[in-house]
This record gives C-alpha cells, sequence and structure tokens, in this order.
C-alpha cells in the first residue's frame, strides 16, 4: 500500500468491506467477532470481517516452521457475496442491469483487492467488461445531464443510484468535463 | 466491534468532502476510538503479562491470533484518526488560501444558522463551544495564516492569494476616495 493510498477515504472505506472468513483455530478471547462476547470462538465458524482485519489474518503465517501447507494461516478467505456466481452471471448477461451499489459501495475497489488475493481469471474478464460498457453509458448519460439546462436530475438521480463510488466520480468527471467544454466555447464565440 | 467506530469518523470526512462548509469537529467521536485503541493497548499488555517477555506466536497460537486482531484493530483506528483529521485539515488550508481567517471559521456556525432554512438548532460540540473547529484545528488555521502571511510578504507587488481570472477589459473601475481637483490621463 503506497502513501497516497493510506490517507485515501475510497481506500479505507473499501478495507471496510466485509468478506466471509472461516477461522481454523479456537480463539478464546475472539468471540466478539461472532457478536458472542461470553463464548470461544470456534474453529470453523463463519464470519463476515472487513478487509483490514480479514486480509492480513489470512496472510499471516502461523506456524512458519510447519510443513503443513494447509494450516497455515488463522483464516480462510471466500469470495464475498457481491462476487459470487450468481452477480457474475448477471453481469455476463447484461452489466448495465446490474445496480453495483446494492453489491457494494466500492465495488470495483473490493474487486481488484479480492483479485489481488484470489486467482480468478473469469471473475476478471467479467469486471472489465462491466466497466467498459457501463463507462459507456455513464458517459452518455453524463453529456445529456450537461445539455440541458433544466438539468435532468430526475431521471438522472435515478441513474446515479445504480452506481457505484467510482463509477459516480467518472459520471461527475464526465459531467463536469463536458459542462467545462460548452462554457468555453460559449466565451470563444462572444470575443 | 472494534474499528467501527473509525468507519464512522471516515464517511464523516468523506461527507465533508462533498459539503460547502466544514462540519463540526466531531470530539465525542475521536475521543471514543482514542479511547478504544487504548483499550486495546491494555488488553495487549494483559495478554502479554504471563508470558514475561519469552512469547512465541508458534507455541500458542490463539493468543497470537488475539493480538494480531488487537494490533490491526489500533493500526486501523490510526488510519482513520489520520483520515480525518487529514481532511479537514486540507479544506482549512484550502479556507485560509482564501482569505478566511481564524475569526470567521470560528464564527461560521453562527452564519450558517442565520441561512438555514430548515430552522435546526446549531448543535453545539460537546464542549459547549459553537466552534466547528475543534481548539487544535484553531490553533492550526492561526499559525498556517501567520505562515501564509509571512511567504505573501515576500512579494509585495505580486497578490498570491488574488483572483487568478485574467481581467476582461484594460481598464478597471476605480472609486474616487478624495476630491483630486483635475486630472489628465494617457487618453485626456
Amino acid at each position: 500500500m503506497n502513501a497516497a493510498e493510506y490517507g485515501c477515504l475510497d481506500a479505507i472505506l473499501t478495507d471496510a468491506e466485509k468478506v466471509p472468513c472461516k477461522f481454523e483455530l479456537d480463539v478464546p478471547e475472539l468471540g466478539y467477532l461472532d457478536n458472542n462476547p461470553a463464548q470461544p470462538l470456534k474453529s470453523g465458524a463463519t464470519i463476515g470481517l472487513p478487509l483490514w482485519l480479514a486480509e492480513l489474518l489470512a496472510l499471516a503465517n502461523r506456524a512458519p516452521s510447519s510443513a503443513d501447507e494447509d494450516a497455515k494461516s488463522f483464516v480462510s478467505l471466500n469470495l464475498p457475496p457481491s462476487l459470487s456466481n450468481e452477480v457474475m452471471s448477471a453481469l455476463k448477461a447484461d452489466p448495465r442491469a446490474v445496480p453495483l451499489r446494492d453489491q457494494s459501495h466500492n465495488f470495483y475497489g473490493l474487486g481488484t483487492r479480492m483479485l489481488d488475493l484470489f486467482e480468478e481469471k473469469e471473475i476478471c474478464a467479467i469486471l472489465r467488461r462491466t466497466f467498459v460498457t457501463r463507462a459507456a453509458d455513464i458517459a452518455l448519460h453524463a453529456g445529456k445531464a450537461g445539455a440541458t439546462d433544466d438539468m435532468g436530475v430526475g431521471a438522472g438521480e435515478d441513474f446515479l443510484r445504480g452506481l457505484e463510488e467510482w463509477e459516480r466520480k467518472l459520471f461527475k468527471k464526465a459531467h463536469d468535463g463536458a459542462k467545462g467544454t460548452k462554457e468555453w466555447m460559449e466565451g470563444v464565440k462572444k470575443h | 466491534m472494534y474499528g467501527d467506530l473509525g468507519n464512522k469518523l471516515v464517511q464523516q470526512a468523506k461527507r465533508t468532502q462533498n459539503l460547502a462548509h466544514l462540519p463540526p469537529y466531531q470530539t465525542e467521536l475521536v475521543r471514543a476510538v482514542t479511547r478504544e485503541v487504548r483499550d486495546l493497548d491494555k488488553d495487549v499488555s494483559a495478554l502479554l503479562e504471563p508470558f514475561q517477555g519469552s512469547f512465541h506466536p508458534t507455541d500458542d497460537q490463539a493468543v497470537a491470533c488475539t493480538l494480531l486482531v488487537n494490533h490491526l484493530s489500533m493500526r486501523r483506528n490510526k488510519r482513520c484518526l489520520l483520515a480525518y483529521h487529514h481532511t479537514r485539515i486540507d479544506r482549512l488550508e484550502e479556507l485560509v488560501w482564501k482569505g478566511y481567517d481564524v475569526v470567521d471559521l470560528a464564527g461560521q456556525p453562527a452564519r450558517d444558522g442565520s441561512g438555514n432554512t430548515s430552522g435546526a438548532p446549531n448543535i453545539a460540540n460537546s464542549d459547549g463551544s459553537m466552534s466547528n473547529l475543534s481548539p487544535q484545528e484553531e490553533d492550526y488555521v492561526r499559525q498556517y495564516s501567520d505562515l501564509l502571511a509571512a511567504y505573501k510578504g515576500q512579494w509585495t507587488d505580486i497578490d498570491l492569494t488574488g483572483s487568478l481570472e485574467p481581467p476582461r477589459d484594460l481598464f478597471i473601475d476605480v472609486r474616487v476616495l478624495k476630491d483630486a481637483g483635475e486630472i489628465q490621463t494617457e487618453y485626456g
């Protein structure tokens, strides 16, 4: 993680996204992670933990000397529901029909982080195609919202609701860009 | 769970980025997050106590796991606290460059209140002061303003904080302050 990412609010919020983790050992003190502080956390329990906790728990090497490959980390990670097969097939069918924001506010951020940990070529390809297809749509909407002076907010807001954080930024940039160009062109004509 | 409060702070910071004004400093939340770090640190010390400095993670994996979770939670809280304050500091510096000084900024809520159409009462932060800034932030603004003034002082002929918009006309309007008699300009 570089310094810019450390202070980036979106990166921090992406880090708070929950990922299902299966504990590989009993931990008496960590019952509170499963909302049950009085009970020890049992091996095999699956809990959704934020990425900032899950990633390092999964990567930490608890027995460097042990030759057993499988029993090396505290937890084993799983893909979060937002990257599940169902969502992936829906995206494969039509990327534009899925409100990504309902899956995760930082959908692509979460995807990028998970793909650093998992070797999933197909998900990677789907996410890429999804972004490209949706980006074209976003550009179209952003241009339209800028073209009408009565602010096409009604329809625009509906469209924005399905966009995740990165897409919203893209929308804003495209929108401001189109508006800026228009203003500049008008200025050129005057002089 | 640990880290949830820190997350709230970051959400606040994120909201701040999209607001025109600076919302009140979250004294309570910041205090709760630092308290959480202190509690976690206490837990870590208590966990390590029986080992008398000879703790081997491989022998006691459950404890090692708890220690790691505690450590990561503290680190997470630190990151959230830094990000929250950094966002506010960025905004404050921007405002200072725009020409606000500490009196303007500290007095901001009063102005916001008058323009508040919803009529919601201003929420003073916990120490009863009406300022949106923490005392440390006020101090920062004061010192940053001084720095900026010193920096600007080096070039008296350039207005560093002036508008970057070039004038549209070669002439500018002036207001005559005192009677100067007859004036001859280049153009008559």
